[in-house]
């Protein structure tokens, strides 16, 4: 039962952060980022092939992640110009769709030029027990980055000047660029850290389980799932609900079996939407 | 006879309260201009009776049956009709395709044939003065154009009660006049009764028969043009200053 | 009013005559789609391969026009084409094989049961006022559901064995020409249905609400009510268009009616044809047709190019192809008259 409970946390503290690369971009621009968890596999792949060329394993984690870092802000300076040009309804539509245009490239690149790739981080060291229960290492250390990534978040969102800046975007663009703001920076810039977000998902989970080259599609949509939950454009709200839906798939999981369990997640999701469309946390419709 | 009979109509933006315990009879051929400072609650309460804000609280009853909880579409089938202070037209359709749709979903009882509809819409463009643009598409309009557009809409359904929302704002004095002689004319001929927002106090003085001022969410005055041009509280409350445009 | 039984008078004839103008000009364009699509077998019969993807290619045309009722007509972003295709697919299968209700029957009746998710979906989704963006997660998840629920229930379904089908072996539906004018039949079919739709009274209604749905409601527009039908009218057309795949090709399995496999490609062609347009979806089952043929001789780089040529699409031509050719054909003969906006 615990074990139960701890193993939830691990994994929602994984969904969280990926659901939070995806929130922020969404509040942002009202991007639907459809090739999120292929950016994740992209930095997985490259942390794979430079780990296979020799380069240490620290190293090759930095490089990843500032990789999809950078990919993320080409994004956003190239293609996503014609969408934030756009409004309401047409911008959504059209960034979803080009979004899931990257996302195709992302993966068939990843298919064609190495379809058997996969990242694993292996940490050694026996299991610590915790409340009774033998956590595995490399789950331990992985929850401890996202926590200390998840608590930078809000430091940097709460006390910064571009923290702040990001949330009077997200709740006004047209105020924010009255207070001097320039949102098309601000989004810039988030659409750089959702990526290093993405980069962070690849590299916790190969410390638990291997990341191949084929994962994007399934990254994407828990991302889409936990972003849902928690209410999109709200970070806290994606940690809430990440390790909320964390813990109901190990339980159902373990009680139920596995593809009712994904059918739950979905269900949570679609009923999110339909009760409470702003969210767990957020305020009623 | 009564058209419609509003029994403390409140509805509350988060709490605060647009407009706040409206109780008001309203007659059968009756003009009623609605006057009152902005921010008073006048598009509130226009859009409560509609349907398209459904009142937080209170009664409206219109030929006695209850439209508190009715859709828009269905009160309008009713035979109520609204046109907006902003007018909200159909972008993508020519200026007759617009009072089309007002003339085949906009009825009371069975839907018309589409000959017939075409013919009510022709007619309805015609008494607004508009027919010249039937062709014409909705953006080639000017605002003034597009709320008659609506009106257009509106009448083409045949409704009994025509709900209008500052209609004359801006205007010059000949398309003021017009104006006016088309609601008129509308009373006149097609039996509407009609409740109207209005700014324009050369406008209320020369059409209204009823003036009811609003402030603050509640009636302040109730009665004749001149009445309530005398009454003290209106004249301080709203009157003072906006009495010379 | 006073003066309308006059006019309605003079007005009935003058549209009648009108109208028969109208009926030509609406329908020509579907007999012309017809007849060309009819030609295509002359130059691949012989070729199984080759039949193979011009039927699939068919398909696809019928759920694009299925999506364009449901998404092109009314808004709502529907992501679970393949799911509602999948629904009538396996629903016919397991009627027809396992039940043994006759094939036929099975075929609308699985239609039938598509129709009620389908349905279902849309006044979920307009009765809570749902965005675009929130239909279309709220169906994501059901469609991937249903996935889920093919892969886990193995025993209805198969799960990744997939399910052979049996009725529909030997008939019209087995081997390639006769099914592929079955199924171009069925594609124009919906092309009418889909311009009846457009001309009646609905067609007035899915114009207004699109346009603006308060403006729609305040004349009249039961807005919910048509965006529901728009639902269930729609996801009949892909339950039967997916029932009558399974009965022709013989095998389906978790690919067949898999968001990646179907959504995908049925969104891509719509946005590429034109969104709301009749032609938009043949045109854009053609080009994605023609364009997958091509590139099955690059089968590694086919995803890649996939992507390419959506995202190369999307930033060129925004509204879709016959929008923007219709416009250009608007300015070139704009001094014989107005242009008409809806194709
Ligand atoms: N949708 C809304 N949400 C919140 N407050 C509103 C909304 N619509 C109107 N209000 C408020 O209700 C009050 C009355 O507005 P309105 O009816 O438009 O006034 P009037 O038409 O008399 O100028 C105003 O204080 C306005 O700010
Ligand atoms: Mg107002």
């Amino acid at each position: 039962m615990t074990a139960v409970v701890l193993d939830g946390i691990v994994l929602g503290l994984q969904f969280a952060i990926l659901g939070a690369g995806l929130t922020l971009v969404y509040g942002l621009g009202g991007v639907v980022n459809l090739a999120h968890g292929q950016m994740a596999v992209f930095s997985a792949i490259v942390i794979a092939r430079l780990i296979d060329h020799g380069v240490s394993t620290f190293l090759a984690v930095m490089i990843g992640i500032a990789a999809v870092g950078v990919l993320g802000l080409l994004i956003d300076l190239s293609l996503m110009k014609p969408v934030y040009r756009q409004k309401g309804e047409s911008r959504v539509l059209l960034g979803l769709l080009l979004m899931l245009g990257v996302g195709f490239i992302i993966d068939g690149v990843l298919e064609w030029k190495y379809p058997i790739e996969a990242l694993t981080i292996r940490i050694s060291g026996d299991p610590i027990p915790i409340l009774g229960v033998n956590m595995r290492r490399g789950s331990l250390i992985a929850s401890g980055i996202i926590v200390v990534v998840g608590a930078s978040l809000v430091l940097f969102f709460r006390f910064t000047t571009f923290g702040r800046a990001t949330r009077s975007v997200i709740q006004d663009e047209r105020g924010a660029r009255l207070c001097g703001v320039n949102p098309a920076t601000v989004r810039t810039v988030i659409f750089g850290l959702s990526g290093v977000l993405a980069g962070v998902v690849a590299v916790t989970r190969a410390m638990s389980t291997p990341v191949v080259s084929t994962a994007g599609v399934d990254l994407t949509i828990f991302a889409l799932i936990v972003a849902v939950v928690g209410g999109l454009g709200s970070v806290s709200g994606s940690f809430f609900a990440g390790i909320l839906l964390g813990i109901v798939n190990t339980f159902s999981a373990f009680y139920i079996g596995t593809y009712i369990t994904t059918i739950v997640l979905l269900l949570a999701a679609a009923l999110t939407i339909v009760l409470r469309p702003s969210g767990l946390l957020g305020e009623k419709p | 006879m009564t058209v419609l009979e509003l029994a403390g109509v409140e509805k509350h933006f988060g709490g605060l309260p647009a407009v706040n315990g409206v109780s008001l009879t309203v007659d059968e051929g009756e003009i009623l201009a609605l006057v009152g400072p902005n921010g008073a609650g006048k598009s509130t309460l226009l859009k409560a009776i509609s349907g398209l804000q459904p009142a937080t609280r209170g009664s409206a009853k219109f030929f006695g049956e209850e439209l508190v909880g009715m859709k828009a579409h269905v009160v309008r089938q009713l035979g109520i009709s609204m046109v907006l202070q902003t007018p909200r037209v159909f972008e993508s359709m020519t200026v007759r395709e617009n009072v089309i749709v007002g003339a085949t979903f906009g009825v009371t009882g069975d839907r018309p044939s589409a000959a017939q509809a075409f013919a009510r819409a022709e007619d309805a463009l015609g008494f607004v003065g508009l027919a010249g643009y039937a062709d014409a598409e909705v953006d080639s309009l000017n605002l003034h154009q597009q709320r008659f557009l609506e009106l257009a809409r509106s009448l083409a359904g045949q409704p009994k009660l025509l709900l209008l929302d500052e209609v004359m704002a801006g205007l010059n004095d000949t398309e003021l006049q017009a104006s006016i002689d088309i609601v008129r004319t509308a009373r006149d001929e097609l039996g509407v009764t009609v409740i109207w927002v209005e700014h324009v106090m050369k406008a209320v003085m020369s059409l209204a028969e009823r003036v009811v001022v609003l402030n603050f969410g509640q009636i302040l005055a109730d009665g004749s043009p001149a009445d309530v041009m005398a009454h003290p509280e209106v004249v301080t409350a709203y009157l003072g200053t906006e009495m010379k445009t | 009013m006073t003066a309308s039984t006059a006019s309605a008078k003079e007005g009935a004839p003058n549209t009648a005559a009108r109208g028969s103008a109208t009926a030509f000009r609406d329908f020509a364009p579907i007999a012309v789609v017809a007849v060309l699509l009819a030609l295509v077998p002359l130059n691949f019969h012989d070729s199984r391969s080759m039949m193979t993807v011009i039927i699939a290619g068919m398909l696809f045309l019928s759920y694009t026009i299925a999506f364009n009722v449901i998404f092109g007509s009314t808004g709502q972003l529907f992501l679970c084409t393949g799911a509602l295709a999948g629904i009538g697919g396996f629903g016919s299968v397991i009627l027809s094989d396992r039940v043994g209700i006759p094939m036929t029957l099975s075929i609308v009746l699985a239609g039938a049961v598509a129709a009620v998710f389908g349905g279902l979906l849309s006044w979920i989704a307009v009765s809570r006022s749902l965005d675009t963006i929130f239909t279309g997660i709220v169906t994501l998840a059901f469609s991937l559901s249903f996935q889920n629920f093919v892969l886990g229930r193995r025993d209805l379904t198969g799960g990744e064995n997939g399910l052979r089908v049996e009725a529909g072996k030997d008939g019209l539906l087995d081997t390639q020409v006769k099914p592929y004018y079955v199924f171009l039949a069925l594609a124009v079919a919906y092309l009418i249905l889909f311009r009846l739709l457009q001309r009646s009274h609905i067609g007035w209604a899915f114009r207004a609400l699109r346009d603006d749905e308060v403006a729609a409601e305040l004349s009249g527009v039961d807005v919910t009510r048509y965006r529901v039908y728009a639902g269930i009218i729609g996801s009949a057309m892909l339950g039967v268009a997916g029932a009558i795949f399974a009965h022709h090709r013989g095998f389906i399995g978790t690919s067949t009616y898999s968001f990646g496999s179907v959504d995908v490609r049925v969104l891509v062609m719509l946005a590429f044809g034109g969104i709301g347009t009749l032609i938009g979806p043949v045109l854009g089952a053609a080009v994605f047709t023609i364009l997958d043929e091509i590139l099955v001789s690059y089968a590694q780089l086919r995803e890649v190019l996939y992507g390419v040529v959506t995202v190369g699409l999307f930033l060129g031509f925004r509204q879709g192809v016959i929008p923007a050719l219709s416009s250009l054909w608007d300015r070139v003969v704009s001094s014989g008259g107005r242009g008409r906006k809806s194709t």
